[in-house]
């Protein structure tokens, strides 16, 4: 069961900070949009992006924490195998949420 | 004792009754598995004559074949019979039969509910199939978007009969997966550790864990929409604080898994057969392995992407569009190890191995052009076209029926002993290829002419009559060559020329057992040390026939098996199932009364069902069991594990853990439709948010405490020797009190007709009565089976399985008690 | 984009045709795993997708409605099964089932619906955008040339879905102004 839980925690996290980043988008719309941040920036978009910074730190620790010898698998295939999905959360993380950096938060 | 006595001792334990009776009493998988199959494979004839009608009527412009109404029943009912009563049935029949064998064991982890689940989808099936005959089918359209099926757009039954035909089919669904979650972690050959399952294993389990996580959001749409068809709860009603968006987004968080649930287990096959066909093993195996769980869970993070024409902010729409161009490696990660497998074999053209091709040049076509629809912009253009149609009909025939279409092929053998006598196969996959594309890469075009689907009719100025009758023809071409496919395998059955017990050479366990399959799967169980056993060891079937594997005795004449540990695969625990019983179809029957009660609104049934389906509940966890200790059993090698009575994780456990994640995730979906509704629906706040009273919320607490604790003392009482009655006790105080709580909230909530919120409210309560009540009757079961003498310090499991409930219980009432109060104590 | 998918299709199907030349021929790199599963499988899928990606994203960006003096603003709305457009310069002018823009300015459709989901589509000027009960959901249309364009609906909504279409005119600017003051 532990080995099942090394090779999903990775990818499960990410679908849990991507839909959380989806909620707080529309939220943040909702609520806000034209909250003042700083010059150039507004105030939703940098909430969007520390949220992005987050994630990506999170997927990152996990990825040292399922690297290590004390919370990874033993040796051979559970091992490779929650590596790479380890590897899978991390890119998925920035790959999805790098919108927050490039596209206009509230506009359609 | 010689192998063909064993064969003798062995079959006299394991057959069903004999005759058609056995149909009705049998809980052995390899019977269910094909009972599922041949149900299916009726569907998907149903579903096929459906898309023959939605052909003709398209063939021609103006076509007075069938008038709307009529043409609106059809393509609802194709989709909806070939995605709920084909594909996902086909899946489960396929994986029943075959999962055991693979892993080595003798039969699935819960037999009775794997016929509970086939019962379930044949009733729930006949319910749709008698709207459809009678011309009451449902006709929204497969995705089923409120307000057209709310009851002021859509007042007749139609709608209903989907609502509730499909959820109650969907039992099978949640059944199905429970069981081959629990199946492919616990019920294997001793040995065969996790990285040495045979692929299709690990592609089942993936496929388990999303039908678990998958399926429910759906359910609770179903349940919702229900709610509001027959008690006016304005769930997807924006005059009262409803949404219709609601409907699109838990449609979608099951839809767009959907896809992958139909499609990986196909996947699964093409890694299982492609290899065979080409005398090697399957090149990176931990790839496939990890692309697999990662289209799963990435399948979850896309279901956005079918409401790209919602008016969602771009922002928004850049998430859901790079989630699904993401999706797309895993995928190519899959196709390219499979192509890398064939360059590092020697691939032969047989039969399976041409459905095989089929697929790649039909699934690759389908997956392009995912990948353009993906792109939003594109997709403003194509969606609800032909376009789309022919889309998805690319991804799932060529990602579902080829594939299904080559295991047949490839399985046939296994399950009748016979090998091909005409060669009528080569015929029916050069038609059924050429019939296939004629049709949808015509259906392709007319889509990018404009051609919207789920019309019913268009006019000759329009420009598509030629594109149409080509894509009509080939439609015909199409369903002539499944005939031809239907036709080989039912001589097959008939024609007897017998086939050499393993005709492909394969590696894996199925092709160890008896032929034509006994009963048993196994005289005895192997012990095996690579993905390959039956090339480490040819004279592997021989050996395990004459019992020199484990449980080679058949000394207790009843059926056993062995669970293992998940990881290492060595033995835990001695299974003892149940033999032939008449109880899963007798609770599917009341199951079924309780959705029909629902259906044609005879509520004063509906409790009638509902105590019926109690009482045989309790009758079937009653069956189980033992009143002695039994200790540690031989099971051969000088081996000795305890049965599943004198654990303290029994298989029930198991299937609670899973089971409870499943309904989790309907909860789950619950609080997600009460946020959405809260921030996105125009309605609301509500007129008046419900104020709590300080005794209502001690009660809560203490009944939650006490339901837990109580447990706890009791099963520390049991395990120091003592008894546990006094701790069981308090729980049963707890959890009644709970049922209490509950059903106060449930009195003194508003009218749940005047707003979304409080029919929110209302289910919210209900879903906690419903725990509550389920956990004082298992409460007091528990004390029932203490007195009966089924309960010891040895014999420890159910306390440990109803611990699991009431710890669930606990979390409910800790979330259902601030979501319901705590906006009145706010504002 | 037709293209690069057309060739990516050659590609796969070059290769599936080439695994069954006759065994032993091939060179032994060619069956390991560095080039099926992280060549062809992760890194060349995922530049590609890349590319696409940034390229939707960039041409979605330009399609954001920006706010500008110039929009003028038309109000939709769909029942089942005709539409009614309202023009926001007189709250007492509306259309039915023809919806009337000026040539070559940019205009907003404010779309909604009275009874269930349609969508409003207009295949030539724009993609389509849903009509959902409670919701206003924004469209930017622009024609460059005058005339006549067909609209539907591209939502199922029961029995007159086969016929739930609209037109679209789009004046000169000369005569716009005579719509303008209700001469047409």
């Amino acid at each position: 069961m532990k080995d099942l839980l090394r090779i999903v925690v990775s990818p499960v996290v990410w679908l849990a900070s991507f839909s959380a980043v989806y909620a707080l988008h529309g939220l943040v719309c909702q609520l806000d949009p034209g909250a003042p941040g700083l010059p150039g920036v507004s105030g939703s978009r940098i909430t969007l992006i520390v949220a992005f910074v987050l994630a990506v730190l999170v997927q990152t620790g996990l990825l040292v924490l399922l690297s290590s010898s004390r919370f990874g698998a033993d040796p051979g295939f559970t091992r490779s195998v929650s590596l790479m999905s380890g590897w899978v959360g991390l890119v998925a993380t920035v790959w999805t949420l790098f919108p927050t950096l490039v596209t206009s938060p509230c506009g359609w | 004792m010689n192998a063909l006595a064993r064969h003798r001792r062995l079959t006299a334990i394991w057959s069903s009754e004999p005759g058609w009776k056995g149909w009705l009493s049998t809980v052995n998988h390899s019977d269910v598995g094909r009972m599922f199959i041949v149900t299916a494979a009726f569907y998907f004839l149903v579903g096929g004559l459906l898309a023959m009608l939605i052909r003709a009527q398209l063939a021609t412009p103006h076509s007075a074949f069938a008038g709307p109404e009529i043409y609106s029943q059809i393509f609802t009912m194709h989709g909806t019979i070939m995605m709920f009563l084909f594909a996902i049935p086909m899946i489960e029949g396929l994986a029943i039969y075959l999962l055991p064998k693979m892993l080595g064991a003798r039969d699935l982890a819960y037999p009775r509910l794997t016929a509970y689940g086939y019962w379930c989808y044949f009733f729930g099936g006949a319910m749709l199939l008698i709207s459809l005959v009678f011309g009451i089918a449902p006709d929204g359209g497969w995705f089923m978007y409120p307000p057209l099926t709310g009851r002021i757009h859509s007042p007749g039954i139609n709608t209903d009969f989907w609502l509730i035909g499909i959820t109650f089919v969907e039992i099978s669904a949640i059944c199905a997966a429970v069981e081959f979650t629990v199946s492919i972690l616990k019920y294997r050959a001793p040995g065969m550790t996790l990285g040495k399952m045979p692929v299709f294993a690990w592609y089942m389990l993936v496929v388990s864990l999303m039908i678990l996580t998958g399926f429910p959001p759906l359910i609770l749409g179903s349940i919702l929409l229900e709610l509001e068809r027959a008690f006016g709860m304005p769930f997807f009603q924006v005059e009262l604080g409803g949404d219709s968006l609601l409907w699109q987004h838990l449609f979608w968080l099951f839809g767009h898994p959907e896809v992958y649930i139909i499609f990986l287990p196909a996947a699964g096959m093409v890694s299982t057969i492609l290899p065979v066909m080409a005398s090697t093993t399957l090149l990176g195996y931990r790839w496939v392995v990890a692309a697999a769980v990662a289209l799963a869970i990435l399948s979850f993070g896309l279901w956005v992407h079918h409401m790209f024409t919602t008016g969602i902010p771009h922002m928004g729409l850049a998430f859901f569009s790079a989630a699904s161009t993401l999706v797309a490696v895993p995928t190519a990660i899959q196709v390219f190890a499979w192509i890398g497998t064939m360059w590092k074999g020697t691939p032969r053209l047989r039969l399976p191995m041409l459905h095989i091709l089929g697929f790649f040049v039909t699934f690759v076509i389908g997956g392009l052009t995912g990948v353009m629809v993906a792109v939003v912009p594109f997709d403003w253009q194509v969606h609800d076209t032909a376009f789309a149609t022919a889309h998805l009909h690319y991804v799932l025939f060529g990602g579902f029926v080829f594939p299904v279409l080559a295991g047949i092929y490839y399985w046939l053998p296994l399950v009748t002993g016979n090998r091909r006598f005409f060669r009528l196969g080569e015929v029916a996959f050069a038609l059924i290829f050429t019939g296939f594309h004629v049709t949808f890469l015509a259906m392709h075009w007319v889509g990018l002419m404009g051609q919207r689907r789920r019309i019913s009719t268009y006019a000759p100025e329009d420009g598509w009559t030629v594109i149409n009758l080509i894509s009509s023809i080939g439609g015909f071409v199409l369903a002539f060559g499944l005939a031809v496919v239907l036709i080989e395998v039912v001589l097959n059955l008939v024609v007897r020329h017998p086939a050499p017990r393993n005709p492909w050479n394969s590696g894996t366990l199925e092709w160890a057992i008896p032929r034509p399959s006994a009963a048993y799967n196994f005289a005895s169980l192997p012990r095996v040390s690579s993905r390959e056993p039956l090339w480490d060891e040819p004279g592997l079937p021989a050996r395990l026939a004459r019992g020199e594997g484990y449980l080679g005795e058949a000394a207790s004449g009843r059926r056993e098996t062995l669970m293992v540990d998940s990881a290492t695969g060595e033995p835990e625990q001695l299974v003892i199932y149940p033999a032939n019983t008449r109880l899963p179809i007798a609770l599917a029957a009341v199951t079924g009364l309780f959705f029909v009660s629902l259906l044609v609104k005879v509520y004063l049934i509906t409790p009638i069902a509902i105590a019926a389906v109690a009482a045989l509940g309790w009758r079937w966890a009653w069956q189980l069991g033992s009143k002695q200790d039994l200790g540690d059993r031989l099971i051969g090698h000088g081996v000795a594990v305890p049965t599943i009575a004198e654990v303290s994780r029994p298989p029930g456990w198991w299937g609670s853990m899973f089971l409870l994640v499943a309904n989790a995730t309907l909860f789950g979906s619950l609080l997600f439709g009460y946020a959405f509704l809260w921030t996105i629906a125009p309605g609301w706040p509500p007129p008046a948010f419900i104020a709590p009273s300080l005794p209502t919320l001690l009660a809560a607490a203490g009944g939650a405490v006490l339901a837990v604790a109580g447990l706890a003392i009791a099963g520390r009482s049991n395990q120091n020797g003592g008894t546990p009655v006094p701790g069981l006790w308090m729980a049963v105080a707890g959890a009644l009190g709970l049922v209490a709580v509950f059903s106060m909230m449930l009195w003194a909530a508003p009218p749940a007709t005047g707003h979304a919120y409080n029919a929110t409210i209302l289910v919210l309560g209900a879903y906690g009565l419903v725990h509550a009540a389920l956990t004082s009757l298992m409460l007091i079961f528990l004390l029932a089976r203490h007195r009966a003498g089924y309960m010891s310090q040895r014999r420890r499991g159910e306390l440990a399985i109803v611990t699991v409930w009431s710890v669930y219980l606990f979390g409910v009432t800790g979330l259902v008690v601030p979501a319901v109060y705590l906006p009145g104590l706010v504002t | 984009m037709l293209i690069a998918f057309g060739a990516i299709f050659a590609l796969v199907m070059m290769l599936l045709a080439l695994a069954f030349r006759p065994a032993g021929t091939g060179p032994t790199w060619a069956a390991g795993e560095k080039l099926w599963i992280i060549g062809l499988g992760l890194v060349f899928p995922a530049l590609i997708l890349l590319c696409l990606l940034a390229y939707g994203l960039w041409i979605g960006e330009r399609l954001v409605p920006r706010s500008g003096a110039e929009v003028m603003r038309i109000e939709a709305e769909a029942r089942k099964w005709s539409w009614r457009f309202s023009y926001d310069h007189d709250a007492r002018r509306s259309t039915e089932n023809v919806l009337h823009i000026p040539a070559g300015r940019p205009v907003d459709i404010a779309i909604t619906t009275a009874d269930v989901i349609h969508s409003f589509w207009v295949p030539r000027l724009a993609g389509k955008l849903d009509a959902i009960p409670g919701h206003v959901n924004v469209l930017r249309i622009e024609a460059d040339a005058p005339g006549t364009y067909a609209g539907v609906s591209a939502e199922f909504s029961g029995r007159g879905y086969d016929n739930h279409r609209f037109s679209v005119i789009a004046h000169e600017a000369e005569d716009w102004q005579r719509f303008l003051e209700g001469e047409q």
